[in-house]
């Protein structure tokens, strides 16, 4: 089994993936994941990608910034080459519309014919679902919550990004660039895998409950049936005017058990809190204290390490907002060579997905 | 009336998992994250028709028939 992790910084579509092609050791790979920079054209890298890879099934999406065994990039292009021993088989497909009307059945029913099982059938230790999605398209609830209802496997993934300039992202099949669409793939790997989801905060003993929301908006209009900024400022010592500085550091967690999903607000609205991922009226969130990312990571990927003894490829779907916390603590070389041992890509996302839509976490899978 | 809500939630979670413990988990986080936590409830609480009506919405979403 083989999995392999290459970047190219080069900044010429033709002479980047050129660059990957000449780096990946692997014959007649099974699937290309790629993880590239907004600043790349992203028609001529999806199509340059698939004239290189033509008998690949060749995937990924644009990026807040990327992620290679032992380096967090910019403006740069990674990619992971998977071989047929590693992937089994797999079946790639692309929901468009997200916004307008996000629809995963047609998907679903092609992962049926595909494999011939039933989506309520298959076994999600043997299947492993990844989705990338537009980034801005404000649908990842929707989709997660599609995909969650009709199925009990594991989708997992991260919403596109556009280097922070929040103007366009795009998913990327086969050649083609979608916006405004996701791409999801289902796999049937025959390496063994397992998941990791880790956010580092403490849980506090503040607790809100959301008593008026916008859902669309992704808004919270009242906490505790007060203005939720003004039940915010409370918690975090702060006035009003200048609350919204500590909200990377005190976000908010819905509690699972012990395990916080964590929901980020971005932005003050009026009286409200506009967030990063939606929050249903009447949900109890827990006030989250940051910590420490790169010791937190390490320790997380011991573990792993630990039990499976050896991890032969790690995607990171990695929130911006934690990319944007190691770049504050001047952490981001440390966080890279984390993974200087074990064959990884991954990027800064607007959203992580596992489940459902979260922030401020880092989804990863993991190949043992 | 009262334990309709915790009853249904049950089923659901017992449905869509098939007893299974992992998936029993995963249900109940994916009940949690749309906006119904199953440990909130049990044999006692009311049968809050605002509440049964998003349990009803969900047991539909998951396409789960509930028993009554």
């Amino acid at each position: 089994m083989s999995v392999q992790a290459v970047y190219s910084t080069n900044k010429s579509v033709k002479d980047a993936v050129k660059e990957l092609a000449n780096k990946i050791d692997i014959q007649n790979p099974k699937l290309i994941l790629f993880f590239a920079s907004s600043n790349y054209q992203p028609t001529e890298l999806s199509s340059e990608f698939k004239n290189t890879f033509k008998s690949s099934e060749v995937i990924g999406c644009t990026t807040a910034g990327e992620i290679v065994s032992g380096k967090m990039l910019s403006n740069s292009v990674v990619a992971m080459v998977f071989d047929k021993a590693t992937i089994g088989d797999l079946k790639v497909e692309v929901i468009e519309n997200l916004r307008q009307n996000p629809d995963v059945d047609p998907a679903f029913k092609n992962f049926e014919i595909h494999f011939g099982e039933s989506m309520g059938e298959m076994d999600y230790q043997k299947y492993l679902g990844l989705v990338l999605i537009d980034g801005l398209s404000g649908s990842e609830e929707k989709l997660m919550e599609m995909i969650g209802t009709r199925s009990n496997l594991n989708f997992v993934g991260g919403s596109a990004g556009d280097d922070l300039k929040f103007k366009q992202t795009f998913v990327f099949a086969n050649g083609k660039s979608y916006t405004n669409a996701a791409v999801l793939v289902l796999l049937k790997p025959l390496a063994d895998f397992d998941i990791i989801k880790t956010q580092s905060f403490a849980v506090m003993k503040d607790k809100f409950t959301a008593t008026k929301v916008d859902v669309e908006k992704r808004e919270v209009i009242e906490f505790n049936n007060m203005p939720a900024i003004e039940a915010y400022s409370k918690a975090v010592a702060k006035t009003t005017e200048n609350a919204s500085t500590e909200f990377m550091t005190y976000p908010f967690g819905v509690m699972v058990g012990d395990e916080p999903f964590v929901r980020s607000p971005q932005q003050v609205s009026g009286k409200g809190i506009k967030f990063y991922c939606n929050i249903v009226e009447g949900t109890e969130l827990t006030l989250l204290r940051s910590g420490d990312i790169v010791e937190e990571t390490k320790n997380v990927l011991a573990k792993k390490i630990a039990e499976v003894k050896k991890i032969s490829g790690l995607i990171n779907f990695n929130c911006i907002l934690r990319t944007l916390e190691l770049q504050n603590k001047n952490q981001t070389e440390a966080y890279g060579k984390l993974f200087e041992d074990i064959p990884t890509i991954g990027f800064s996302t607007y959203g992580e997905e596992y489940i459902g839509h979260i922030n401020q976490t880092a989804v990863m899978v993991v190949f043992k | 009336m009262a334990g309709k809500i915790k009853r249904h939630l049950n089923e659901i979670i017992s449905s869509v998992s098939n007893n299974n413990v992992i998936l029993q988990n995963t249900t109940r986080t994916k009940l949690i994250l749309k906006g119904l936590d199953p440990n909130n409830f049990n044999d006692n609480s009311e049968d809050d028709p605002v509440v049964l009506a998003k349990v009803l919405a969900f047991a539909k979403d998951f396409n789960v028939k509930l028993s009554d």
